[in-house]
């Protein structure tokens, strides 16, 4: 099926160690391709992605883009934004948008033999929404009341407000219906190890530290709407590598020993199209890679020195420069151009007038300048602190990024300190409080602008949002947000969103830099592999090699 | 010979003390951890979202207590259930312990194989080529492992295409590996055995066997050899035990599962029972190490007692 390195010799003594280094050991080149051949079935895809997760279902996306594979949701999204069906055969939204009742494909089965039924998909929201996926529960928070199985294939989920584009976010994988039967019987090792849903492939083994193997589900029914073909999957099985470094990924994928890999540096990009690669790119929607601005605390409270900060980037610029014409600049500081409901505006409000800039600092009493040259009040410099998870949430690139926005921050006069955070210190919390720092940076991918109301709904005590990064507790913007979730015309809602994003740009309470990427380049052996369309992960239901 | 396993049962539970408080020492709260990281969030929780995660761990007991229920937990060989995992730490090892093992002797024997040959070709000949031996000793010694790493890939694997790329368990799969652990400690052993080695030339043992009419080649390898490599054994036991930080690069530039890589990853998510767990196993392989070192001196020259 794939060509790859030969790996006849053994070594029968350490001696041998020495010996390898002058003999070869056979090709390790992929055959010439046959023109022209039709779409095979079988054999086994190589794909080396760039990170373990811990379990194979979960609330983070490097979750999310193998239980995709395992998992059906209850609805697909196409790439033009369609909602299509997947275990959901077709809906129906009752008139005050609070009911949505769902009928079920018939005869679905989880591959423990139990049913795909009503029951099951009730239990499911109910799992989702006490925690069983933090993120999927963040999504239903606020909205989600109940779900009831009417008959076996009716299901009804009620909502307390109306949430136009509910469906929609169900078509993300954390969203991924399990089997019931499974998460009761079964240990929470089990479940997060290979959790049983009705997909088109199953875990089959999980070698950690190297890779999971997945084997065709031979009994597939319930392929998604948009799929391309009816039927289980046409490859037998996928071992789905964790190849951490970037260069070893690529040379991977050269040498015929992957055949498609995950996160592609930038500098790699176009040399492997060049040599025949089939190179994938898609741009998250949801919150891009921002920077948000502390507003409670520090010098960040007065909102001129918010806009000077913006002010004093040519965010444009920095981007082109490090992103070599692979990473999209994203000026917009709330949702990414991906988004529906995106507000140009709101992207394009702020470009460089280090004039104006100046101007803002003064009349904000930032006129005096120390010996290095930064700004001072009442004998304070300027000083902000932007913690970053380094190698978490930025890359090698987006540290770059960082380092120039601190030098053309400086020309202004802010003393920018860049933080880098191992990720203990990252996820540990000790970065987050408002008293920790005044700047934040990080995305959060998602289908839609409702992940406006995740990250700006106001922080009450009763019901603290503690993913508002900008600790910018306005209920204006809440509500401008809620209704726009709840608008059911379709152009009113992208209004009602665009004014949500205008309303943050006015306030300079977060500005953009680059939009997140999930990008693939797959070999030409290959076919028919999808990203999916909610986060970017691959989808091998189609795939096939070509021989 | 008795304190010996006193000795070695101090360095564990210095190793498992050190390692269990220096955890805690770390910033922010370990519950918020676990369910930032579960989620890909870097964000403060509030404490309904973290009182499941604080009782199914315990982290609401007393410093001492957790301490204790620890210990105990160690004596009867179980290291507790990983954070992110929800799998106990001892099976999570075992799982990766061979891999790292396996890497461990290939690339200390590939040391071995290439310190022996080169300090035997180049130590004690003329001016010139001792310079070279040592020079080249010196030079390889310091490789970084990541770098000598993505050469070995990016010349053996990628251009020449004689070693895959990314390796699962096939002996080819491991050749790269070893050699990328084994030529820098095949420099550092062969700095301190070539000394010896020179010392040893000029022995007047060496003498008499040259009188006897042995060959140069065979006289080197059969009479001063085995004098020289006494540095190289203490050096090994130490090899042995610090493969893990090797082994930390390695795995990751060749895509090796191994304990290395999981303890990287284990101590990134502040995943405290599989860090102390891996941490205890390391001094474990060192005790062990240097115990085995006692023998095998003895062996080689028996004038050496306890």
């Amino acid at each position: 099926m794939r060509a790859r390195a030969g790996r006849t010799t053994a070594i029968g003594s350490a001696a041998a160690l020495l010996m390898m280094l002058t003999a070869c050991t056979g090709a390790a080149q992929s055959a010439a391709l046959a023109e022209g051949a039709a779409p095979a079935s079988g054999g086994t895809i190589v794909y080396a992605h760039q990170q373990e997760p811990p379990c194979i279902f979960g609330g983070w996306i490097e979750q999310a883009y193998i239980s995709h594979q395992v998992l059906d949701s209850l609805v697909s999204r196409t790439a033009d934004g369609e909602i299509v069906p997947w275990l959901a055969e077709k809906w129906q939204v009752s008139d005050d948008g609070l009911g949505y009742t769902l009928t079920l494909k018939d005869g679905v089965e989880f591959t423990d033999g139990t049913p795909v039924d009503a029951e099951a998909i009730a239990d499911n929201f109910d799992y989702w929404a006490a925690g069983g996926n933090p993120t999927a529960a963040v999504w239903l928070d606020g909205f989600y009341e109940s779900a009831e199985a009417i008959d076996p294939r009716t299901v009804v989920i009620r909502l307390s407000r109306p949430y136009t584009r509910f469906l929609e976010n169900l078509s993300q994988a954390y969203f991924g219906i399990q089997s019931p039967h499974a998460l009761q019987t079964r240990t929470e090792e089990e479940n997060c190890e290979a959790p049983t849903g009705s997909g088109a492939f199953i875990v089959e083994e999980w070698n950690r530290g190297q890779d999971v193997v997945l084997v065709r589900n031979e009994d597939y029914t319930s392929w998604p709407a948009d799929a391309e073909h009816a039927g289980p999957a046409l490859v037998e099985r996928i071992d789905w590598r964790f190849v951490t470094d970037a260069t070893t990924r690529v040379a991977a994928l050269q040498s015929g020993e992957a055949d498609l890999i995950y996160d592609v540096p930038a500098t790699s990009w176009a040399a492997l199209e060049q040599a025949g690669y089939t190179l994938e790119k898609y741009v998250t929607p949801g919150r891009p890679q921002q920077i948000s601005f502390n507003t409670v605390q520090g010098p960040f409270v007065d909102e001129n020195v918010r806009r000077a900060f913006i002010l004093a980037l040519d965010r444009e610029a920095i981007v082109s420069t490090v992103g070599q014409g692979v990473i999209p600049y994203e000026g917009n500081g709330a949702v990414s151009r991906a988004t529906p409901g995106y507000s140009a505006d709101a992207a394009d409000a702020y470009t460089q007038d280090i004039t104006r800039a100046d101007r803002l600092l003064d009349e904000a009493g930032w006129t005096g300048r120390d010996a290095d040259g930064y700004r001072t009040k009442g004998g304070e410099t300027l000083e902000v602190l932007l913690p970053y998870g380094a190698g978490t949430i930025i890359n090698a690139d987006g540290v770059a990024i960082l380092q120039a926005v601190q030098e053309q921050a400086k020309a202004v006069g802010f003393k920018l300190d860049l933080r880098p955070l191992s990720p203990a210190e990252h996820f540990s919390g000790e970065f987050s409080g408002a008293d920790t720092h005044d700047l934040s940076v990080g995305y959060w991918t998602s289908v839609n602008a409702g992940i406006l109301y995740i990250n700006w709904r106001p922080s009450t005590p009763e019901k603290p949002n503690l993913s508002n990064s900008a600790f910018y507790d306005d209920p204006e913007l809440e509500r401008l947000i809620l209704e726009a979730n709840s608008e059911s015309d379709r152009e009113t809602q992208d209004a009602l969103y665009r004014q949500a994003q205008e309303y943050i740009a006015d306030r300079a309470l977060s500005f953009g830099l680059y939009d997140r990427l999930s990008t693939l380049a797959v070999s030409p052996r290959l076919q028919g592999v999808r990203q999916e369309q909610s986060q970017g992960g691959p989808s091998f239901h189609d795939a096939h090699f070509i021989d | 010979m008795l304190s010996a396993p006193v000795g070695a049962l101090t360095v564990l539970w210095g190793a498992a003390t050190a390692t269990f408080f220096a955890q805690l020492a770390l910033p922010g709260d370990r519950a918020t951890t676990i369910l930032n990281i579960r989620t890909g969030q870097a964000q403060a929780r509030t404490p309904e979202e973290l009182a499941p995660i604080i009782a199914q761990f315990g982290l609401d007991h007393p410093i001492l207590v957790q301490y204790a229920d620890y210990l105990g937990g160690l004596l009867r060989g179980d290291l507790g259930t990983s954070f992110q995992q929800f799998r106990p730490v001892r099976d999570i090892i075992a799982e990766q312990l061979g891999a790292t093992l396996v890497l461990a002797v290939a690339g200390i024997a590939a040391a071995w194989i290439l310190m022996v040959v080169w300090v035997t070709l180049t130590a004690g000949r003329t001016p010139r080529i001792r310079a070279l031996g040592s020079g080249l000793d010196t030079l390889v010694a310091g490789l970084p492992h990541y770098w000598l790493g993505i050469l070995l890939l990016l010349v053996f694997a990628l251009h020449l295409g004689w070693f895959p790329v990314i390796g699962g368990s096939s002996p080819a799969d491991l050749v790269l590996p070893a050699l990328t652990l084994g030529i820098p400690l095949a420099g550092f052993m062969g700095q301190a055995v070539r000394t010896e080695f020179e010392h040893a030339l000029e022995q007047p043992f060496v003498l008499s066997a040259r009188m006897r009419g042995g060959s140069d080649l065979g006289i080197r390898l059969s009479h001063v050899l085995r004098h020289a490599v006494l540095p190289a054994i203490t050096l090994t036991g130490w090899a042995l035990g610090s493969a893990a930080s090797g082994a930390v690069i390695v795995e990751s530039v060749f895509s090796r599962p191994g304990i290395g890589q999981t303890l990287v990853a284990a101590v990134g998510s502040q995943d405290l029972p599989v860090v102390t767990g891996i941490v205890v196993l390391v001094a474990l392989v060192y005790v062990i190490a240097n115990l085995l070192v006692d023998v095998v001196y003895r062996l080689i020259d028996p004038r050496i007692t306890a």
